[in-house]
């Protein structure tokens, strides 16, 4: 058990390391998600309070932050799905495969850098956030809870992203699949509240899964920690994990089986 | 099973989906601590066989031990007596050489500091210490072959396998890197199973070579037996006279049987003595009187044998042969 | 001048083709455009509830942020294109031969505007059949118009671009800037709405004015002093883009 621990660790600190020095992978996923904040903020500024149905909040950017922290997720989860797949390309996989590393080591290393990657990043757009006048009523214990979605989130993204790897083989598969996410991401209540939303629009963010976890990412900024939302939320991205992890370790198992 | 066989295989065999066989009933027998060469054109089924006898592909067909153990049946004790640098593997970039030999030790289960310090020797076997903390993505194509070199040495490897690992690399890295090897071969006594499309690494490198082709083997044995099979080098002189042609055919047939030459004004003789006849074709041809341009001894290559067990060649820039001895005026 | 008119054509034709047989590149310049209609129509519905909005149908109101966008698509696409060739040496070639040399910029320009022309009726006519009846011939000329220019803009940015830095590796940068140009503006709400930072960009980003007369169009409220800082604000950008083509086209030769 303890070198799967260790090489585990060597794994994901590698992971972390590429992705710090890969500016062209960090800065995307550090520049859109604040600038949109920035516009977005400029733009709907004067929506809360006056347009019925706008949830109570102090300020568009409180409102608008969940959604940055999870548009940045969804990028770095992306990246780390697509550095797999390079791994896949370029032979580290095969590398590791032909060496006594132990196999959990190779996936769980991966996810768990990119993990690491995801809660880094929530810390500094919350930090942003706040540098900007924004205020976080949930306190330490819903930044707590804030890190803990954005852990399974990327998880779910990114396990998305290695299953998809370890299928094609390829990091343009992997990467191709950001506009799907983005799609969701649109289709959601990440940037505007559900409450002001009509029509068939409504009904798809309705059952957007997306929706739900920003709504409790969102309760930690504007009202504090709600039970309610907070379940619903771990439940839902705890799904998208689960879901994610399984489908990689199947995919994993299947790509190994030409393998010894 | 004989003791000490690093590599052995029996009717290895790899049918891939749309029944591509690309390695088709392979027999392989590499003793510990030798250079084992693996010959093959493109596609011959190199890259395969060393990927199945690495555990990363199942064979269909055949079985194998590799360090005294069963491929299929232990396939974790291979790994662990095993280095393995294979064709084209990219080295993270962003990795300084350092930092990818440190990780590689961990991963073997070496701790921190004994991983460093393992690091460091590395670096210097293969004489990277002075790039040591640049990223990867700065070096050369030589120096990245010597770092995938070094990393599939991380844990002193009974077995290593090198699939063409001087593929794209200019004349005196490849060099170097033969060098490396050989090093590693006498220090360490680690047996070495090398892939190569070129016929003068496997001369140069090999103890023994296998010959592979469509997936089977054609030919194996020492270079040297190998091309002794396939006969006798060529002697190629140019005279500086071509009226001089008689003469120099009689004072040759006593070397051996001439062959019809290349364009006239030229001789060509076959050579059984090789270069130890040279001085004595000399002094004949200067008996006679006869003054050569031009002397060419060309010996048979593995390309020769490659033709006489395929019926094509190998290696169409090298031409028919390797020529022994530089023009020398007589 | 006939002369540098065919080539212009016969190199606009090649990127026009090269567009259709190569679907990845060309499907998402068709899909953009009609996403950022529908998302952001669909998401942001509830800001038009705000009285600068007097009621207008905020799929209407989005409509000329779709238009402009997909031009910019348009644009970029030129530079993108343009980029690869000057990397895979089709240029070059070019450049060898006795065409032209400002047809490198025209050709690309060509395409682009007929890019924009199409991914504009696309827009439209998702417009259509969402309930946004077209806003009369002028309102409709001045919709295309607007695009059209807007692609010329970006085609001429993302041009100057891929002559100076000669790598695809560049498209990100092209990207970025004609995206922040569209977003700094007024993309999503009315200027009286913009709060902030956001406020004084938006006053002094030339795409604002674009946007503020193609949308004018649209929603039937166009007049001369809607019109003019639109046409004024699209002819700066095109000239002074143009001269940062032109100026790049000329240090082609001096490597
Ligand atoms: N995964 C695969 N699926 C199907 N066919 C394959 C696969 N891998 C290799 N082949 C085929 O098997 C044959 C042998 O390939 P292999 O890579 O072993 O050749 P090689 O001797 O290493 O050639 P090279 O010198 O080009 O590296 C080729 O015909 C190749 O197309
Ligand atoms: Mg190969």
């Amino acid at each position: 058990m303890r070198p799967a621990v260790t090489q585990t660790a060597a794994l994901a600190r590698r992971s972390v390391v590429g992705t710090l020095r890969t500016p062209q992978a960090l800065v995307p996923s550090l520049f859109f998600p604040l600038v949109l904040m920035a516009i977005f903020t400029g733009s709907f500024g004067n929506a809360p309070g006056t347009i019925p149905g706008f949830p109570e909040v102090r300020g568009f950017l409180d409102f608008a932050l969940a959604g940055a922290v999870l548009q940045g997720i969804l990028i770095g989860g992306t990246s780390a799905g697509a550095a797999f797949a390079l791994d896949i390309e370029g032979g580290f996989f095969d590398r590791l495969v032909a060496s006594p590393v132990a196999r959990t080591a190779i996936l769980v290393g991966r996810l768990a850098g990119g993990v690491v990657i995801a809660m880094a990043q929530t810390l500094f757009f919350v930090a942003v956030g706040v540098a900007f006048g924004a205020r976080i009523e949930g306190g330490l214990a819903g930044l707590a809870v804030l890190l803990v979605l954005a852990a399974f989130l990327s998880v779910a993204v990114s396990g998305l992203g290695v299953v998809l790897a370890l299928r094609t083989g390829s990091a343009e598969a992997v990467q191709g699949t950001f506009p799907l996410f983005f799609a969701l991401l649109f289709f959601s209540s990440a940037f505007f509240p559900r409450e002001t939303m009509t029509g068939w629009f409504k009904a798809v963010a309705d059952v957007n899964p997306i929706s739900y976890l920003v709504e409790a990412m969102r309760d930690q900024i504007v009202t504090g920690v709600e039970p309610r939302s907070t379940l619903i939320g771990l439940a839902v991205v705890i799904g998208m994990a689960a879901a994610a992890l399984g489908g990689s370790f199947l995919a994993f198992r299947s790509r190994l089986r030409s393998a010894l | 099973m004989p003791r000490d066989r690093a590599v052995e295989a029996e009717g290895l065999e790899r049918v891939f989906k749309g029944g591509i066989r690309a390695v088709d009933g392979v027999d392989l027998a590499v003793d510990a601590g030798e250079v084992f060469g693996f010959l093959g054109p493109n596609g011959a089924g190199k890259s395969t066989t060393v990927r199945m006898l690495a555990t990363l592909l199942r064979p269909t067909g055949g079985r194998a031990r590799v360090a005294g153990h069963d491929l299929v049946g232990d396939p974790s004790a291979v790994r662990r007596s095993i280095g393995v640098a294979l064709q084209d593997a990219a080295i993270d970039p962003y990795m300084t050489g350092r930092e990818l030999l440190h990780l590689q030790a961990v991963l073997h289960g070496f701790d921190r500091a004994h991983g460093r310090a393992r690091a460091v020797e590395l670096l210097e076997r293969v004489d990277l210490v002075a790039a040591a903390d640049r990223r990867v993505g700065t070096y050369s194509g030589g120096m990245r072959r010597r770092l995938d070199l070094a990393l599939a040495l991380v844990h002193e490897p009974e077995v290593l396998f090198l699939d063409e690992p001087t593929t794209g690399l200019d004349p005196i890295s490849r060099l170097t890197l033969w060098d490396e090897v050989r090093r590693l071969n006498t220090e360490l006594g680690t047996t070495v199973f090398l892939t190569t499309q070129y016929l003068e690494e496997a001369d140069q490198l090999a103890g023994r070579v296998a010959i592979i082709d469509g997936g089977r083997i054609v030919a194996e044995g020492t270079p040297a037996a190998l091309k002794a099979e396939v006969g006798d080098p060529t002697l190629r002189i140019t005279l500086a006279d071509p009226a001089a042609h008689e003469a120099g055919a009689r004072a040759l047939a006593a070397f051996g049987e001439a062959l019809p030459p290349e364009r006239s004004g030229a001789l060509a003789v076959r050579l059984p003595g090789g270069a130890q006849s040279l001085p004595g074709v000399v002094r004949a041809l200067d008996e006679a009187g006869v003054v050569a341009a031009e002397l060419d001894l060309a010996m048979p290559s593995l390309d020769d044998v490659f033709v006489a067990r395929t019926g094509r060649r190998l290696e169409a820039a090298d031409g028919a042969g390797e020529p022994a001895a530089a023009p020398a005026p007589a | 001048m006939s002369h540098v008119l065919a080539v212009s054509r016969g190199l606009a034709w090649r990127s026009l083709i090269l567009v259709r047989r190569m679907p990845s590149v060309f499907l998402p310049s068709l899909i953009m455009p009609l996403f950022i209609l529908i998302a952001t129509a669909g998401a942001f519905r509830g800001i038009s509830q705000l009285p600068a909005f007097e009621g207008a149908s905020y799929l209407a109101f989005t409509i000329p942020l779709a238009t402009v966008m997909g031009a910019g698509f348009a644009g970029i696409n030129a530079g993108m294109t343009l980029a690869r060739d000057i990397e895979g040496g089709f240029v070059d070639r070019l450049v060898a031969s006795p065409a032209p040399r400002i047809t490198l910029v025209l050709g690309p320009l060509l395409a682009a505007a007929a890019r924009s022309l199409f991914t504009t009726t696309v827009v439209l006519a998702a417009g259509l059949i969402g309930g946004v009846g077209l806003p009369g011939i002028t309102g409709t000329l001045v919709i295309y118009l607007l695009a059209v220019g807007f692609s010329a803009a970006t085609a001429c940015w993302s041009m100057g671009v891929a002559f100076r830095a000669r790598t695809i590796q560049a498209a990100p940068l092209m990207q970025v800037v004609v995206f922040l140009s569209v977003f700094t503006s007024v993309a999503y709400a009315p200027r009286e709405v913009l709060t902030g930072w956001l406020r004084h960009v938006a006053d002094i980003n030339p795409v604002t004015y674009l946007i503020e007369a193609s949308r004018a169009a649209e929603l039937g409220t166009l007049g001369w002093a809607e019109l003019w800082p639109g046409l004024l604000a699209t002819a700066g950008l095109v000239a002074g883009l143009g001269a940062w083509a032109l100026a790049g086209l000329a240090g082609l030769g001096k490597r």
